[in-house]
C-alpha cells in the first residue's frame, strides 16, 4: 500500500511546508533560494507525473528523482511513524492488556492452577528460556495465548476453562506450543505488525485532526503518554487504549469530518469551510480508501499466511519440546471443538493458540429464569434427608448462589467421592419430580466415573451440560467490556483471511509428526462445488477489486489537482496581502 | 585497478580470521548453554531433594507397613545428595535410583485411597510430578544441547582447532538401568 499512500501523502507534506514558508515570509523574507529550490523540486516531480499521465518522454534520470520526490517524503513520514509507534509502544509493556482481560494471577493452593504454573515451567526448561509469568482469566473459551512484545516482558495468558478441561498431558501440549512461539520471537513479529496498523491509524488521525475532535483527542492523549513516558499501570493502560483507538480508526476513521459535512447545520460560515478545506476532505477520504482496500486485500492477507506460518512452526517446536504430538493434537481438537469468546481479548485473538469464538455464541446454551427456579427448588429438595416432601417451606436458594457449591459437588465426584455422588443422584431424582427435562442437565454420576476412567462418550455427554453451567456461571459475572470497543480491533478483523491455520491442516501435520489424531475425510463433493463457485465468483472478485484500484486512482488524482490548486489559491491570497 | 597478491593474502586472511572469531564464539556459546543446562538439572535434582522428607513425612502416618519402602527412598535420597557433583555418571546413577525407588513408594500408594483424599498428599504430589518432569526436560535440553556442542566440535573444518582452544566434548546425562522404565506419578 506503500505507493498509492505515499504519493497522497507526500503533496500533503510539500503543501504544508510551501504554506509554513508563506506564513514565515509574511513577517520576515525567506531567502531566494528557498524558492527557486522549492521550484526545482516542483519541476522534477512534474516530469514524472507527465510520464506517467501523458506518456511524455524523459529521461531516465530525472526520472528517479522524480518518482523520488513524489514518494520519499510520504514514505519517510510512514516509516518514522512506524519507527516512533513502536519505541513508544515497547515503553507501555503488557499491563494495559492484562487489565482489560481482567487476569489474575493463579492461586498455588488451588491443585490445578498449581498444576499450570508448573507446567509453564516444565515448558520453559524444555525450551531453555527464562519462565514466563503465567496469569489467569475467567473467560468462557477454553483457550491459551502469549502476549507481551518480546521474550522478556511476555506473559502466558490461561483460561481457566483449559485448566478444567484438559489434562496435564494436553496441557503441556497447548503450554509449549505458547513458550516454543515466545522462544521464536514470535511476539515481536506480532508487536512489529500491530505497530504497522497504528501508525496508519495515527496517520489518518493527524489528518482529522484539523475538523475533528475526537481525532484531536486521540492526538492529544498519544502526545501527553508520550512526553510523560511513565512505565506504570496507568500509563500503560493509556498506551493500551490510545493503540486500540488508532488501529479502529485506521480502518473505520472517525467520523468527524461526515459530521462537518452532513447537511443537517448548514451556515454560511460552514460552507465556506467545507469550501476551503475540500481538498483535505479528498485527500483524507484517499487514504482511508487506500489504507482500507490494501489492508483488507494484501497487507492483512499476507501477515495472516505470515502468521500462519508461525503457529505451524510454533506446532512442530511444541513437539520437539514435549516429544508427544499426541497431546498438542487432542488439546487443539478439544479447544476448537467448543472455542469460546474472550471477553477484553479481541484485539489479540491472533496471539491465541485457536481462534476464539465470537462473544455471545455461549448466551444461548444458558439455563433459562424457569430452569433455573426448578434447579434451585430441587436443589432445596434434595438437602433434606430422603423421603421428606418436595415442596418443604424454605423458600428455594437463588440459583447463582448454589451453581458454585453444584460446581464443587461435580469436582469431588470427579475425584470419587461416594458421598458426592449420592448428592447429585439425589439432585437428578429431584430435578425429575419437577420437569423431566431438566434433570438431563444435570450429569450421571456413573459418567463422572466413567470419564475418569477414560471413557469418551461419558466425557463427551459431560462436556456439553458442563458448557451449559460455565455459559451461565460467566453471564453471572460478565467481564466489563472496553468503552467504545464495540468493533473488534484485532488482526483478524482487518484481514480477509484469518491468522489461524484450519484445525485439520494443523492435525495433518501432527499427523505426520506421530500424533494419533482423528482428521476427518475431506468431503470430496463440497470441495467440488466450492471450487466451481469459486471459478465462477473469481472473474467477479477479479473486476471488482479492479475497480476499487480504478477509484483509487481516480481519488488520489483528484486529490492532488484540488491541492495543487488550493495552495497556487493560499500563495496567491498572501502575496497579494501587502507586508514589507 | 590490478590485484597485488599482497591484496589477496590479506583478504584471505581477514576471512579467515573473521570465521575462527564466528567459530570460536559459536562453540563459547554453546558451551554456556551447556553449562547452563547442567546448572538447570542442579537445581531440580536439588528441588527434589528438599521435596522428599515432606513426602515421606506426609505419608508416613498412613503407610505403617511400608516402612521399607520409605526407607529405600531416604537411603536413595542420602546417597544421591552424597554423590560427587563434577562427576556426572556417578550422579546420574544415584539419581536414577532415587527415581525408582520413589517411582516403588507411587506404586505402592496406589494400595492406600485414603491417601487420594488428602489435600496436602495431592499438592505435594503435583509438585513431585512435576519436579520429575521438571528433571526430565532439563536432561532433554542438557543432552540435546550437548549434542549440539558435540557434534559443531568434531566436525571439519572446527574439529582442527576446537581441542586447540580447550573445548572438550561434554558428557551425556544418560538414563540409568533402574530409570529405563517411566517412572508413574500418580495416587
Amino acid at each position: 500500500m506503500g505507493i498509492p499512500l505515499a504519493l497522497v501523502v507526500t503533496p500533503l507534506i510539500y503543501a504544508v511546508i510551501l504554506i509554513c514558508a508563506d506564513i514565515v515570509s509574511f513577517f520576515q523574507p525567506v531567502p531566494p533560494a528557498f524558492w527557486t529550490r522549492a521550484d526545482e523540486v516542483a519541476r522534477f516531480g512534474m516530469v514524472a507525473f507527465n510520464r506517467v499521465l501523458n506518456h511524455q518522454p524523459a529521461d531516465p534520470q530525472s526520472l528517479v528523482i522524480g518518482a523520488a520526490v513524489m514518494l520519499l517524503p510520504g514514505m519517510l513520514l510512514s516509516i518514522s511513524l512506524w519507527l516512533g509507534m513502536n519505541a513508544l509502544l515497547r515503553n507501555a509493556g503488557v499491563g494495559g492488556a492484562l487489565l482489560a482481560l481482567k487476569a489474575r494471577e493463579p492461586n498455588p493452593s488451588d491443585l490445578k492452577e498449581l498444576r499450570l504454573s508448573d507446567v509453564v515451567q516444565e515448558m520453559a526448561i524444555a525450551a531453555g528460556i527464562p519462565a514466563p509469568r503465567v496469569m489467569l482469566i475467567d473467560a468462557p473459551g477454553a483457550n491459551a495465548a502469549a502476549i507481551g512484545t518480546s521474550p522478556a516482558d511476555a506473559r502466558i495468558i490461561v483460561s481457566r476453562r483449559l485448566i478444567d478441561d484438559l489434562s496435564r498431558d494436553e496441557l503441556e501440549g497447548a503450554l509449549a506450543h505458547l513458550i516454543a512461539s515466545i522462544g521464536n520471537g514470535d511476539l515481536r513479529i506480532a508487536f512489529r505488525v500491530a505497530a504497522i496498523f497504528e501508525s496508519c491509524g495515527l496517520l489518518v488521525a493527524m489528518i482529522n485532526s484539523p475538523f475533528g475532535s475526537q481525532s484531536r483527542r486521540t492526538l492529544w492523549r498519544l502526545l501527553r503518554y508520550g512526553l510523560a513516558g511513565s512505565s506504570k499501570d496507568a500509563g500503560a493502560q493509556e498506551a493500551d487504549a490510545v493503540a486500540e483507538i488508532l488501529s479502529r480508526s485506521a480502518l473505520m476513521g472517525t467520523d468527524d469530518i461526515d459530521r462537518l459535512l452532513s447537511p443537517g447545520k448548514k451556515s454560511a460560515f460552514r460552507s465556506l469551510l467545507t469550501f476551503i478545506l475540500f481538498p483535505i476532505f479528498m485527500t483524507n477520504a484517499t487514504i482511508k480508501m487506500s489504507l482500507w482496500f490494501f489492508s483488507f486485500s494484501i497487507l492483512g492477507p499476507s501477515v495472516a499466511l505470515l502468521w500462519r506460518t508461525r503457529q505451524y512452526l510454533a506446532d512442530a517446536s511444541a513437539v520437539q519440546l514435549t516429544r508427544n504430538p499426541d497431546g498438542l493434537a487432542s488439546s487443539l481438537q478439544k479447544m476448537s471443538d467448543d472455542p469460546g469468546a474472550i471477553p477484553g481479548g479481541d484485539w489479540a485473538s491472533h496471539l491465541f493458540i485457536v481462534a476464539p469464538g465470537k462473544a455471545g455464541s455461549a448466551e444461548s446454551a444458558m439455563p433459562s429464569p424457569r430452569e433455573q427456579q426448578i434447579l434451585a427448588q430441587a436443589w432445596a429438595a434434595s438437602a433434606q434427608p430422603a423421603g421428606a416432601p418436595v415442596a418443604a417451606a424454605q423458600p428455594p436458594a437463588d440459583f447463582r448462589a448454589i451453581l458454585p457449591q453444584v460446581m464443587a459437588l461435580h469436582r469431588s465426584a470427579f475425584m470419587g467421592d461416594p458421598q458426592a455422588a449420592a448428592r447429585i443422584r439425589a439432585l437428578s431424582q429431584a430435578a425429575a419430580a419437577l420437569d423431566p427435562a431438566i434433570a438431563s442437565m444435570i450429569p450421571d454420576p456413573a459418567d463422572l466415573v466413567a470419564a475418569r476412567n477414560g471413557d469418551r462418550a461419558a466425557m463427551a455427554r459431560l462436556a456439553a451440560i458442563t458448557r451449559q453451567f460455565k455459559a451461565h456461571e460467566q453471564a453471572q459475572s460478565p467481564a466489563p467490556q472496553r468503552s467504545g470497543s464495540e468493533e473488534s480491533s484485532g488482526l483478524s478483523s482487518i484481514s480477509s483471511l484469518s491468522p489461524h491455520p484450519s484445525l485439520k491442516r494443523r492435525l495433518k501435520r501432527l499427523d505426520r509428526m506421530g500424533a494419533h489424531a482423528e482428521i476427518a475425510a475431506t468431503d470430496r463433493k463440497a470441495w467440488m462445488v466450492g471450487a466451481v463457485i469459486g471459478l465462477i465468483f473469481a472473474p467477479f472478485l477479479l473486476l471488482i477489486a479492479a475497480g476499487l484500484l480504478f477509484l483509487i486512482a481516480i481519488f488520489t488524482l483528484t486529490s492532488l489537482t484540488f491541492l495543487v490548486i488550493w495552495v497556487a489559491v493560499l500563495h496567491k491570497i498572501l502575496t497579494l496581502i501587502p507586508h514589507h | 585497478m590490478n590485484i597485488s597478491p599482497e591484496l589477496i593474502a590479506i583478504v584471505v586472511v581477514a576471512v579467515f580470521v573473521i570465521w575462527a572469531v564466528a567459530a570460536y564464539n559459536g562453540l563459547i556459546a554453546m558451551r554456556t548453554r551447556v553449562q547452563n543446562g547442567w546448572a538447570e538439572i542442579d537445581v531440580q535434582l536439588k528441588r527434589r531433594h528438599d521435596l522428599i522428607p515432606n513426602l515421606v513425612e506426609s505419608v508416613r502416618g498412613y503407610m505403617q507397613h511400608e516402612r521399607e519402602t520409605l526407607e529405600a527412598v531416604t537411603q536413595a535420597r542420602t546417597q544421591a545428595m552424597a554423590a560427587p557433583a563434577g562427576n556426572i555418571q556417578q550422579r546420574s546413577d544415584a539419581e536414577g535410583a532415587l527415581s525408582g525407588a520413589l517411582g516403588k513408594l507411587f506404586a505402592v500408594a496406589e494400595n492406600y485411597p485414603q491417601l487420594r483424599a488428602v489435600e496436602s498428599v495431592q499438592m505435594l504430589q503435583e509438585q513431585l510430578t512435576s519436579t520429575e518432569n521438571r528433571i526430565a526436560y532439563a536432561r532433554q535440553f542438557y543432552n540435546d544441547e550437548v549434542m549440539k556442542y558435540n557434534t559443531a566440535q568434531s566436525t571439519f573444518p572446527r574439529n582442527m582447532f576446537a581441542g586447540l582452544f580447550g573445548f572438550a566434548p561434554a558428557t551425556m546425562f544418560s538414563a540409568s538401568d533402574s530409570d529405563r522404565a517411566p517412572v508413574q506419578v500418580k495416587i
